[in-house]
């Protein structure tokens, strides 16, 4: 047998992995890049120096870094020490759904468009933009209203508010994209410094607040924050910027599984000759894709600056483009979504507890994380090749004509969406 | 080669060569520090296993260490005070432990994890950088008794103690030595100034009240040396812009700077870049540049070093001889060291004697007050 066939049979193979072994799959994969990266830590506790009390033996040879610890540190050390009693959900774990949080909004903004075929690679600048706005608006809100009315109003208000600009902001790239035929990628990308030069120039200039000597707006008063429900205050973390979250995965899963938008949305991503032969308004559904896609980014912006800064701040984190990376991981799939991102929150919060813990530096760590989520998206990426591979021609889902019978019958199913992300 | 003999050739191979890496515990008691973490060496990972050297219970005090974002081999900031830190290991024996988030979320993160640790409990947490100011008024609050340093802002609690510079004192001197320089004929190095050219170049990095106070003393100090030399400016928008610091220091030199003052963190590397290539002068910020970018000492005039290392280390200091000022601010400027115009490793001899003279007696003319040095731009 060839090699080439090996190949094929491989790919075809898990391309018909049942969800159990596609989770046997995933958890293997883990462990794997575990113990790839308990290698490398060793290998790099070898290369540098400390004193023979710091190293830990292995084998009968000292090393300085200590990987049990390491992965300690980075998965339980994120959970906020379950196994180690008394837990508090107060510690790092809030960390961690805080980071998971955003996390779920940047996915999603970035699996949306890529569902519809779309490369998103502005939902940071998208974000940026709903951040300021979101800041600025409800500064102004905050002087009409105070108190415990001033929490239920001005926080719908802000989310809304981040929502609209990131919104507008998306709408940018695809108008150029549906009226001018400009490549999304090269324009989304080109938007995201323009939205970080001109962040920069407002803030430190007309929105600046004049106390601090940092580029940032007025700090929102306490009352126009996410408020602390049950736990996580003090790691500015609150439950109901999660219940948010949950509420956008469900709602956009609803949205692109059950409603007829999100079957145009589809079909465009998966075949757009055809999803225009049956009927979608293409130039339309690649703007109101795009804007949605932008609303989700400037939510995460509205979360940034509501439940974590508590003002605008120039240099906002890279979550927009760790929600690619989220998005991919969850094959485009909104629930999915949810799963990558608290991997991701947890990765993320655990780096600062290891690097905290232990001498590690903090760029071994970054290697480490870099690993584990290689190694998890891997089976999956290539479970997406395998479909494209072996089912090219068995399934023509949307040249049939506009009936929607065929999508519909296979809602909900997340194995429906392959070959919408490989291209 | 089938499958097994690779596995177990590749398994051999790899203990052997684990086995025969340098590194690891060194054999002897003696609880040697680390002397390979050259700072901002190639490596990435030798400058960092700082931490716990010296753990056992002679500790004269735990020190807890949250970096600006940048993190450490900046070859300016962080590693100066870092430097300060390690200063403060060797000569009165405490341990410390670093972090260097990456964004500014994670520094109350980092504060905090600093001030819950019980084992060890840290005595002194020192916040490096403006932007910890925000997270740190709401940290120190929760954590009424665990002492606290700023730099670089103010944070006004009982139990923090904050460190500022004064940098348009030092930069006065830098912008002084320019406009004296500036206007005459001189040559050293690989670097010469034409005697008519009436213009100095100030590069900074991320317009901020903060850079502006450099470019404030500068203009301040270019203005004492001559009125008829003016200074240009850009702002590159970046600390870690090589390229772009290249382009606004070229642009300046073409349009007649001979020398030219930045504040811009690692994007003043390509201002030197810039100095080399056109054969003019350049003066560096917050280190001595000439001396850790020894390649671009022949066109470095000087240097406006600023001393986060004294601040950490005094800070520390007074931990450990137990009279820390918690709510103090203390504003460091010529007079007290914190801030100062260093002449650059080579170049510095074959400065003219009457302009060392000129900027030695504004700097006591400033430590004097006879001399008041604007901290914001005209």
């Amino acid at each position: 047998m060839s090699v080439g066939d090996r190949a094929r049979d491989v790919l075809a193979r898990l391309a018909n992995a049942s969800a159990t072994e596609r989770i046997l799959i995933s958890t293997a994969a883990l462990l794997l890049s575990i113990l790839v990266g308990a290698v490398l830590v060793l290998v790099a506790g070898r290369m540098t120096a400390c004193t023979p009390n710091e190293a830990v033996y292995y084998f009968g040879t000292g090393f300085c870094y200590d990987p049990i610890l390491v992965f300690d540190r980075l998965f339980l050390g994120a959970l906020g020490d379950p196994l180690s009693g008394g837990w508090s959900p107060d510690g790092q774990f809030s960390v961690t759904l805080r980071e998971t949080t955003l996390l779920i909004f940047a996915g999603l903004s970035v699996a949306l468009a890529f569902r519809a075929g779309i490369f998103n690679i502005g939902t940071q600048g998208q974000m940026v933009v709903g951040a300021l706005a979101t800041a600025v608006a409800v500064l102004w809100g905050a002087t009409l209203v105070s108190g415990v009315l001033g929490t239920v109003v001005l926080v719908p208000f802000g989310i809304l508010v981040g929502a609209v600009f990131g919104g507008l902001y998306g709408a940018i790239p695809g108008f150029l994209k549906a009226y001018a035929d400009a490549n999304e990628v090269i324009t989304t990308i080109m938007l995201n410094f323009i939205a970080t030069g001109v962040t920069l120039y407002l803030v430190s200039g007309v929105f600046k607040d004049p106390e601090s000597a940092a580029n940032q707006t007025v700090p929102l008063p306490e009352y126009a924050q996410f408020p602390t429900v049950l736990f996580g205050g003090r790691q500015d973390f609150s439950l109901v910027a999660l219940f948010f979250g949950l509420l956008a995965i469900a709602g956009l899963y609803y949205l692109l599984e059950h409603t007829a938008f999100g079957y145009d949305v589809r079909t465009s991503g998966i075949q757009p000759e055809a999803a225009e032969y049956s009927g979608v308004d293409a130039p339309r559904t690649v703007v109101a894709s795009l804007t949605l896609s932008g609303a989700l980014g400037g939510v995460a912006g509205a979360m940034y600056v509501m439940m974590i800064l508590g003002t605008f701040q120039t240099g906002v984190p890279s979550y927009g483009f760790d929600g690619i990376t989220v998005s991919i991981l969850a094959g485009n799939n909104p629930l999915g979504v949810g799963i990558a991102a608290l991997l991701f929150g947890v990765l993320k919060s655990g780096t600062t507890v290891v690097q905290f813990a232990t001498d590690v530096p903090p760029q071994l760590v970054g290697v480490l994380r870099g690993l584990i989520i290689l190694f998890v998206a891997m089976p999956e990426f290539f479970r997406l090749v395998g479909k494209r591979i072996t089912d090219t021609g068995s399934r023509a889902v949307a040249t049939d004509g506009g009936r929607p019978e065929p999508a519909a019958g296979s809602s909900g199913t997340s194995g429906d969406d392959g070959g919408e992300s490989d291209e | 080669m089938d499958r097994r003999t690779f596995v177990k050739a590749t398994g051999v191979a790899g203990i052997a060569g684990l086995a025969g890496c340098s590194g690891g515990p060194s054999g002897g008691s003696t609880a040697e520090p680390t002397t390979e973490s050259g700072g901002s060496d190639s490596s990435g990972e030798g400058g960092e296993t700082t931490a716990a050297e010296t753990t056992e219970s002679n500790v004269a005090a735990n020190v807890g260490m949250v970096y600006a974002t940048g993190g450490l081999g900046d070859g300016s900031f962080n590693d100066q005070a870092q430097q300060g830190a390690l200063q403060a290991e060797e000569e009165l024996s405490i341990s410390f432990n670093e972090a260097q988030p990456d964004e500014v979320a994670q520094f109350k993160t980092f504060q905090q994890q600093f001030a819950q640790s019980t084992d060890p409990n840290y005595d002194l947490i020192c916040a490096i950088g403006f932007l910890q100011a925000d997270a740190l008024s709401q940290t120190s609050e929760s954590y009424p008794d665990q002492n606290f340093m700023l730099v670089d802002s103010v944070v006004d609690a009982p139990n923090v103690a904050s460190y500022t510079f004064k940098e348009h004192e030092g930069s006065y001197l830098a912008g002084l030595m320019a406009s004296l320089l500036t206007t005459r004929d001189f040559s050293a190095g690989a670097g010469s100034t034409a005697g008519d050219s009436t213009s100095v170049g100030f590069v900074g990095g991320v317009e901020s009240d903060l850079i502006k106070k450099f470019q404030a003393g500068f203009e301040a100090g270019v203005n004492a040396g001559s009125g008829d030399v003016d200074v240009l400016t850009n702002y590159v928008g970046g600390f870690n812009d090589v390229a772009g610091g290249k382009e606004a220091a070229t642009a300046m030199y073409n349009s007649g700077a001979d020398i030219v003052y930045h504040a811009a963190g690692n994007t003043g590397t390509g201002v030197f870049q810039a100095a080399q290539e056109q054969g003019k002068f350049a003066i560096g910020v917050d280190r001595d540049q000439s001396i850790t970018k020894p390649s671009y000492a022949d066109v470095i005039l000087g240097s406006m070093v600023k001393r986060v290392d004294t601040a950490v280390y005094n800070a520390i200091e007074s931990i450990v001889n137990d009279n820390f000022q918690g709510g103090s601010v203390v504003s460091l400027g010529l007079e007290q060291d914190g801030v100062a115009l260093i002449e650059g490793d080579q170049l510095g001899s074959e400065l003219p004697q009457d302009v060392t003279d000129e900027v030695a007696s504004a700097r006591e003319s400033i430590i004097a007050g006879d001399i008041s040095v604007p901290s914001t731009p005209q």
